[in-house]
């Protein structure tokens, strides 16, 4: 122990001896910790940046579609002409009943199904007050995933949803523009919305809390003129639309702790041998933004890693460097390394000197990189406009590397110090 | 009589063993020094003084003989071991002073206390108390560079007694100064052997130096050629 904080002593004596020799040395070590931080840096605000925004848009959940059938040849090639293939119909599409036994199929996996059915935009206007809504009829499922918080009054009875009836769900911000802000007033209010030129009336059952979504960034509209949805039951939607109740498309919610590439797998499967084994041109798909995500994000890190190891080659150079000045040190230091060894100094206490000395070396080197690298890191984040991730591993990573870095080429050096022979070294001039 | 100290029987040293440069350096010495004795070995350069001083220092190793150095078979001894030994049983004190660079006088002191596992503040207790003794009290934190040849020596004397040797081995420690600062050290040795009752073994070869110890031993190639008795006496105060 006391020999070890007197060789952490006689280096930093050692290098403070040799300032500019020991500053040299360590750049090699700087310049590669830098820029292996600096990349990791970047390199992890780029991923929490893209994790963020697919959380934002639901990354977790699965969406499926009816879709062509792929069309082949008579040699067995893809086709990829669509001329010929007849139009959807609507017994191409998935029907309620489907969904129904899809869910109690994966009743583990599956929070809830969505389906939606888009009316269209319109405008609310009641004496001189207006306000602009996209009217979309959606079931359950479809309620759930859109996460809006209820701030009074209630979502839709199952009778409401059945009947469809002619009732629906505004945002706060059609209450401000429409009843001065009063949701009292507003729950169990008609309104009438003009929408693809004809009137609808309905009656307001809640009123759920506005939040701009990642589509509606740009430029800040006035909350006056902000376009908000109007939600309806599904099957009021279908009936204004007069379409049947079959959907070409669903949304899967699927539960947190489900496996995302084995249900779209799974999903596919139920449906294609279930349903769409018979028909002709049409089958189901099934995809998931978080299986994109994931390919993104490994082919990030792998980047990332790939140009680490680029400037993990700086570092090995800078290691090598230390080696060289420890080669010079200890020829220099020959006579001290007789001294030591005829006053008792055995050859572990020797090398472990030495070894220290290229430690200390390294490890200033690493720190002061490190430093570096957060700030060339942080400077390259803000330039590519995301946001600096720091992460804990990368400070610990430098100063185990560099450490290991020390160790390594320092012991050559240091071993070669410690098996001299005391009486040459003595005699060295 | 006082205890053997160092007890040496038969002792060869060859250098390039196996090859037809093959070397005889020692032929055989016999030497006994005994506790409390101020010996000088003296002979011309080449007659295998340095080569004898080595292996009494362990810092080498007889080809054949046996050394026992205060009750330890030093020829039996592992490297390991022989550090333990230089750094327990023997205080070096060299013709260059060998102080470790950039290092002050304190410091210098300490090194053997550290090799031997002494606490810090023990080291600088005694660190300091044997610069006092060797009268550099006043310059503990000067550094070498900032040394005269003299103190250096000095200084180097105090680090050979840091951890109390059983034996002082000087190897012409007055051989790179003028004759006053030489005198200054050699005062020092017998002051030492005299208040401490210390061992000293004194490597020259100069014959007036070697008229001042108790023992002087002739070495002439590789061979112990003569044997007298010297003054013991301090040249300078008798």
């Amino acid at each position: 122990m006391n020999l070890l904080i007197e060789n952490f002593r006689l280096a930093l004596f050692s290098l403070k001896a040799n300032k500019m020799r020991a500053l040299l040395t360590m750049l090699g070590i700087i310049i590669g910790i830098s820029s292996v931080i600096a990349i990791m840096t970047v390199g992890n605000s780029l991923s929490s940046d893209l994790n963020q925004s697919m959380s934002n848009i639901g990354a977790k959940d699965m969406d499926i579609m009816v879709t062509n059938k792929p069309q082949y040849d008579e040699n067995g090639e893809e086709i990829y002409e669509y001329d010929n293939i007849r139009k959807i119909r609507p017994s191409d599409n998935i029907t309620a009943d489907m969904i129904e036994d899809y869910c109690q199929m994966y009743e583990q996996d599956i929070i809830a199904v969505s389906v939606n059915e888009s009316v269209g935009a319109g405008s609310m206007k009641e004496s001189g007050k207006s306000a602009v809504v996209n009217v979309i009829g959606g079931n359950y499922g479809y309620l759930y995933s859109a996460r809006k918080e209820l701030l009074q009054g209630r979502y839709f009875t199952d009778k409401e949803m059945s009947n469809g009836a002619m009732v629906g769900m505004v945002s706060d911000i059609v209450v401000e523009n429409m009843f001065d802000g009063n949701m009292q007033t507003a729950i169990g209010s008609s309104v009438s919305v003009d929408c693809n030129g004809k009137e609808y009336s309905f009656t307001i059952v809640g009123v759920y809390k506005y939040e701009a979504d990642l589509y509606s960034f740009g430029s800040p509209q006035s909350r006056a003129k902000t376009q908000s949805n109007l939600y309806i039951p599904i099957r009021t939607a279908k009936s204004l639309n007069h379409s049947d109740s079959s959907y070409s498309e669903a949304t899967v919610i699927l539960d947190a702790q489900a496996d995302v590439e084995k249900m779209i797998e799974n999903t596919k499967e139920f449906f294609n041998s279930n349903y769409y084994e018979r028909n002709d041109a049409f089958m189901v798909d099934a995809y998931s933004m978080s299986s994109l995500l994931d390919q993104l994000s490994s082919m990030l890190d792998a980047v990332t890693l790939a140009i680490s190891v680029i400037a993990g080659i700086a570092l090995l150079v800078g290691g090598i460097g230390v080696m060289n000045i420890m080669m010079v040190s200890i020829t220099e230091r020959t006579r001290e390394i007789g001294t030591r060894k005829a006053l008792g100094a055995t050859n572990a206490s020797i090398r472990l000197q030495f070894i220290i000395e290229a430690i200390v070396i390294c490890v200033i080197g690493g720190i002061i990189g490190m430093i570096f690298g957060i700030l060339m890191g942080a400077v390259a984040a803000k330039l590519i406009e995301s946001k600096p991730v720091i992460s804990g591993s990368s400070i610990i990573l430098s100063i185990t590397f560099s450490t290991a870095i020390g160790i390594f080429f320092g012991y050559y050096p240091a071993n070669k110090a410690a098996k001299m022979d005391p009486i040459e070294a003595l005699r060295y001039e | 009589m006082a205890k053997k100290m160092i007890e040496m029987r038969g002792i060869v040293k060859r250098f390039y063993i196996g090859t037809p440069n093959e070397l005889e350096v020692l032929k055989g010495i016999d030497l006994d020094i005994y506790d409390g004795e101020f010996l000088a070995i003296v002979g011309a350069s080449g007659s295998g003084k340095s080569t004898l001083m080595n292996i009494i220092g362990s810092l080498d190793r007889a080809t054949e003989g046996s050394y026992i150095l205060d009750g330890i078979d030093v020829s039996a001894c592992k490297d390991s071991e022989l550090s333990g030994i230089r750094n327990k049983k023997i205080g070096f004190v060299f013709q260059t002073y060998n102080l470790i660079a950039k290092t002050d006088a304190l410091r210098n002191v300490e090194m053997p206390l550290l090799y031997a596992g002494v606490t810090a503040k023990e080291r600088v207790q005694r660190s300091r108390d044997l610069l006092t003794l060797v009268g550099m009290d006043d310059r503990m934190h000067h550094l070498p560079e900032e040394l005269s040849g003299g103190q250096k020596q000095r200084v180097a004397i105090a680090r050979a007694m840091a951890n109390n040797p059983a034996i002082i081995l000087a190897d012409e420690p007055t051989g790179a100064l003028d004759s006053t600062t030489g005198r200054m050290v050699m005062d020092l040795f017998h002051k030492l052997h005299k208040e401490q009752g210390k061992t000293i073994v004194l490597i020259t070869h100069s014959p007036e130096l070697a008229q001042e110890c108790e023992r002087i031993i002739t070495i002439k190639d590789g061979e112990i050629i003569g044997e007298r008795e010297g003054s013991g006496k301090n040249e300078s105060v008798d």
